[in-house]
């Protein structure tokens, strides 16, 4: 093995980071939506966001395709805004990641906000606190183990996406090419050993993560 | 300042105050009201001044509803909530201030205390819009005044019961509210404690004179505390007043079962002087029979009746009070002593079992133990006939 192209791992990396960081702002304040608001509609909600973690992965990324391409008017304002298209570029595989990942924040968010005695909440209430400040001094602390754990899994996930960032972003080498979607080029080429190290790392680094969130679950209370 | 209470809600057969804490509100009354088949309406209306007034009946009548009605945290079906003029709730007028605008102090009967924070952080919980420095002072403050400055740094899972009770108190208070809502604080806390905590209320009310409702269903907080007492009976007030009133004069067997009137017997009129204006009942309960005088009244000669005796009006003596005005005297033998916040119950066998409240003095200096042979005495005016129709 002459050399190996470290581009793939890095892409994945700096992805799945920044997915995760969007994925956790939007999948808790969804999550504790679920978990604290009733309002019409609230099961479809979740269901809806739900959806990613059991439609095809192929499925997802033609909705996204369709929704955030160059012809669509979301794509076309994104590019007029930023100056660059979401489609076929490194942002393109951030949004397919995040978009799998979604579910997991969500779910795992809402069953520890849900957790949360409303009690609490309620005397943080009683004592002056508006909404958004009872959320960050008593909700938010006390379901962070949760969210933390989501985090984590969530990373984990946006790491590990596949169909529906090659969907979206390709698998342009150098560029969009992930290390999900460089195993698959790298086992069709017949480069067995620079499958078999990114394969190894990923797999290290998923064992880790998951290891991590059921401990930080599991020891709770 | 005055708090001003008219509210209506449907309520479970519970009344959602145990429960609350393992689900959003809206939906465990909910869930209740279908399991329950037995659901009623809360419908009350009172007026608090400053001072303590005591919210008194059984779990299930609808105090903790009312409590969290005027904290904002329950919404009542139809009503009006008040402080002075500032209106908090008005169902017609479609106002509903938000909790944190509504300046009540609410020390919940979990207490509610923020467990990821330390006690002092808890206690400044609430300031934090005040400078640094203003808030600590005001904190430490607090903290002295109620006694708990030494659990300052650990957490609500670090402290006893009755330091938590401080605690939650504190919190409520550093805050200024203008009214004080109390559930049960002294349910979970063993009787030298709650002596302490209720003597620092007293001073507390002293000093500041806020409306305080206090809930509870225990008879001994309501008398040392009490101003004025508010019966609950199923969602409805069944009787208000000052507590020697409420629990002196019981009007229907439920109010006297609530109010603690611990002597309460089936019994038949045997006789009747309307000369000698009483009536001659035999009483029985499951151990024995045993004839009282009672007030003369319009019941006639072998019709059921239910009287009651206030454990306080009865007189224990170690011999037999001879000349007195006591129409009652009975020779019994005690069986069992029990003590209680600020008194003592003597059960005395004589015909049927009856409950005397005495002080701990009088316990001492009479001798009293197990198996001692007494007399008990009582005026004919102390046994009431009550209502039987609730």
């Amino acid at each position: 093995m002459a050399e190996i192209d470290w581009f793939p791992l890095t892409l994945s990396l700096r992805v799945a980071l920044i997915a995760t960081a969007f994925v956790v702002i939007i999948g808790v304040a969804l999550g504790w939506l679920l978990a604290r608001r009733r309002f019409f509609g609230r099961e479809l909600l979740d269901a809806a966001v739900t959806l990613p973690l059991v439609l095809p992965p192929t499925v997802l990324g033609y909705y996204l395709l369709v929704l955030l391409g160059r012809r669509s008017p979301v794509g076309h304002a994104i590019e007029a805004i930023t100056g660059q298209p979401l489609v076929f570029t490194w942002r393109g595989a951030v949004v397919a990641a995040g978009i799998g990942a979604l579910p997991l924040v969500v779910k795992t968010s809402r069953t520890a906000i849900a957790a949360v005695d409303t009690n609490l909440e309620n005397a943080a209430r009683t004592l002056g606190e508006s909404e958004w400040r009872v959320f960050w001094r008593v909700t938010m602390p006390l379901a962070s183990r949760g969210i933390i754990a989501s985090a984590m899994l969530a990373f984990a996930r946006a790491l590990g996406d596949f169909g529906a960032t090659l969907m979206v972003a390709g698998n342009i080498p150098g560029r969009t090419q992930t290390a999900a979607v460089a195993i698959f080029d790298a086992a069709q080429a017949g480069r067995d050993n620079y499958a078999l190290v990114l394969v190894l790392i990923l797999s290290a680094v998923a064992l880790t993560l998951v290891y991590a969130t059921n401990k930080l679950t599991i020891d709770r209370r | 300042m005055t708090l001003s209470v008219k509210i209506k809600k449907a309520l479970g057969s519970f009344d959602g105050g145990n429960s609350q804490s393992t689900g959003p509100d809206t939906g465990s009354l909910k869930s209740q009201r279908s399991a329950h088949s037995e659901k009623f309406e809360l419908e009350v209306e009172f007026e608090v001044p400053p001072g303590f007034a005591i919210l008194f009946g059984a779990s299930g009548s609808g105090k903790t509803t009312t409590l969290k009605s005027i904290s904002g945290i329950v919404r009542p079906d139809a009503g009006c909530i008040s402080i002075d003029d500032e209106v908090l709730f008005d169902s017609g007028r479609r106002i509903d201030l938000p909790i944190r605008r509504r300046g009540v102090g609410y020390v919940f009967q979990d207490l509610a205390l923020f467990p990821h924070l330390t006690v002092q952080a808890n206690v400044e919980f609430g300031m934090s819009e005040r400078p640094h420095s203003d808030r600590r002072r005001r904190a430490e403050a607090m903290m002295d005044a109620l006694r708990i400055s030494h659990t300052a740094r650990r957490r609500p899972g670090e402290i006893s019961g009755g330091e938590a009770q401080r605690v939650a108190l504190a919190r409520a208070l550093t805050c200024k509210p203008r009214i004080l809502l109390l559930d049960e604080p002294l349910s979970a806390i063993d009787e030298a404690t709650k002596l302490g905590i209720i003597s620092d209320l007293k001073s507390l009310n002293c000093e500041l004179r806020l409306p305080i409702l206090y809930v509870t269903h225990n008879r001994e907080e309501a008398i040392s505390l009490g101003e004025r007492v508010i019966v609950y009976e199923r969602g409805r007030v069944v009787a208000r007043g000052e507590p020697i009133e409420v629990f002196g004069t019981p009007i229907t067997t439920s109010v006297a079962r609530l109010t603690g009137v611990e002597n309460i017997f089936a019994g038949l009129v045997v006789g009747k002087s309307e000369t000698g204006g009483t009536m001659t009942v035999e009483i029985s309960d499951g151990s024995g029979v045993c004839l009282v005088d009672v007030p003369f009244g319009n019941e006639a000669l072998g019709e059921h009746v239910t009287i009651a005796v206030p454990s306080g009006d009865i007189l224990l003596a170690t011999e037999e009070p001879r000349s007195t005005s006591l129409r009652n005297r009975l020779s019994g033998r005690i069986s069992a002593i029990e003590d209680k916040v600020n008194r003592t119950v003597v059960s005395v066998h004589a015909g049927v079992t009856w409950n005397a409240s005495v002080t701990r003095q009088a316990v001492k200096e009479l001798g009293l133990s197990e198996g001692k042979e007494v007399w008990l005495a009582f005026k004919t005016h102390s046994c009431y006939l009550l209502d039987q129709t609730q």
